[in-house]
């Protein structure tokens, strides 16, 4: 007859591990119940994120702001614009995260057809920084005319010229 | 229904967006999170967490509760800092719940996640009352881990439902080579 101490021991497969729940202990004691965020707090956090949400449009317009002064900047100095190119493709990072957030799913497109573009090393055309303008003007319509979700039939338009300025580009390179 | 105190809670934010991460970190603080930390995307999360573990006076964070962080990032997006968290040796605790804020609501996305051991999901454009659900449930009902050859994450199984096809569960608490482990 096999003793415990003999018989084979099954290697572990599946750990499970069950701890106490200290998060809650910190935020609720140890009494028990069911705890909850206190309703004033939400709504309270509530209106800050509405409050944010409409400054959205001008903290774009600012970003816009600094997207035409980079762009400005290559046409005078073409020497630098590698330097310029990636300052622009990193505020079109920033831009592309959070259009769709707050309604402005445009934005987000206009910006990460931006993004895509000025990553490249290569060399910088006259050309390319011509389509850095037109996504310029493009996210400026869009804000400028509140353009909220596709934008409908405008949002189409603008979506339009600015493939148009894309494949212009495309078919000179 | 008792009110949290989250005084004593500590949350990092993880997001490349300033417009979301500053919203994030005041949407939290006026819920009443004691500490909020917030790092520009998953390469400064991991170094955070590594200094966390190592010298946590020099931080002056003890503890992260919580991490809510974006997916998509660069150079180090969401998934690569949940891998770091839940498989790395380095990583200051493999259990500190993950919240992954996405703009991927595709089910093949989630899936990805979550067997990488992703706890919840926030998907953008996200509301306070999200956020505030997604705290009590991780405050209110952890998961147990589960640990096997190719998982190591929360439960995937949230709840305990009536399934109506067999159980593929082999295995009980008392089976053999399986191993509870309590703290």
């Amino acid at each position: 007859m096999a003793s415990a101490s003999t018989q084979k021991k099954v290697p572990t497969t599946v750990r499970f591990y069950r701890f106490r729940n200290r998060l809650k202990e910190k935020c609720h004691g140890l009494g028990g119940g069911a705890g909850g965020i206190s309703p004033e707090a939400l709504a309270a956090a509530e209106a800050a994120l509405s409050k944010m949400a409409e400054d959205y449009p001008d903290w774009v317009m600012g970003l816009i702001g600094k997207l035409a002064d980079k762009h400005g900047r290559c046409v005078d100095t073409p020497e630098n614009r590698h330097e310029f190119f990636e300052e622009i493709h990193a505020i079109a990072h920033d831009m592309k995260g959070q259009g769709g957030t707050f309604g402005y799913p445009l934005i987000t497109d206009f910006a990460e057809s931006l993004y895509n573009f000025t990553g490249s090393k290569g060399e910088i055309s006259d050309r390319m920084v011509e389509l850095v303008k037109a996504h310029i003007d493009a996210m400026r319509a869009v804000i400028r005319g509140r353009v909220k979700g596709d934008g409908g039939e405008i949002g189409a338009e603008l979506r339009r010229s600015l493939d148009e300025a894309i494949a212009k580009y495309k078919s000179k390179n | 229904m008792a009110e949290y105190d989250l005084e004593r809670l500590s949350v990092l934010v993880v997001d490349d967006s300033l417009f979301l991460r500053s919203l994030l970190i005041n949407s939290l603080r006026i819920l009443g999170v004691g500490t909020v930390n917030a790092v520009e995307h998953g390469g400064e999360a991991i170094e955070f967490l590594r200094q966390v573990k190592q010298d946590p006076m020099k931080v002056g964070v003890q503890q992260v509760d919580i991490v809510l962080s974006n997916w998509q990032m660069s150079p180090v997006d969401g998934m690569m800092l949940l891998r770091f968290i839940r498989r790395h040796k380095d990583s200051p605790d493999r259990f500190v719940p993950f919240i992954m804020i996405t703009a991927h609501s595709a089910p093949k996305r989630v899936v990805e996640a979550r067997e990488l051991g992703v706890t919840e999901f926030m998907t953008k454009p996200f509301t306070i009352n999200a956020l505030g659900e997604k705290l009590i449930t991780i405050i209110e009902n952890p998961r147990q881990f589960v640990h096997t050859r190719d998982y190591f994450g929360p439960d995937r199984r949230r709840r305990k439902l009536p399934i109506e096809f067999p159980e593929r569960r082999k295995l009980t608490d008392k089976s053999p080579g399986v191993e509870i482990v309590r703290g």
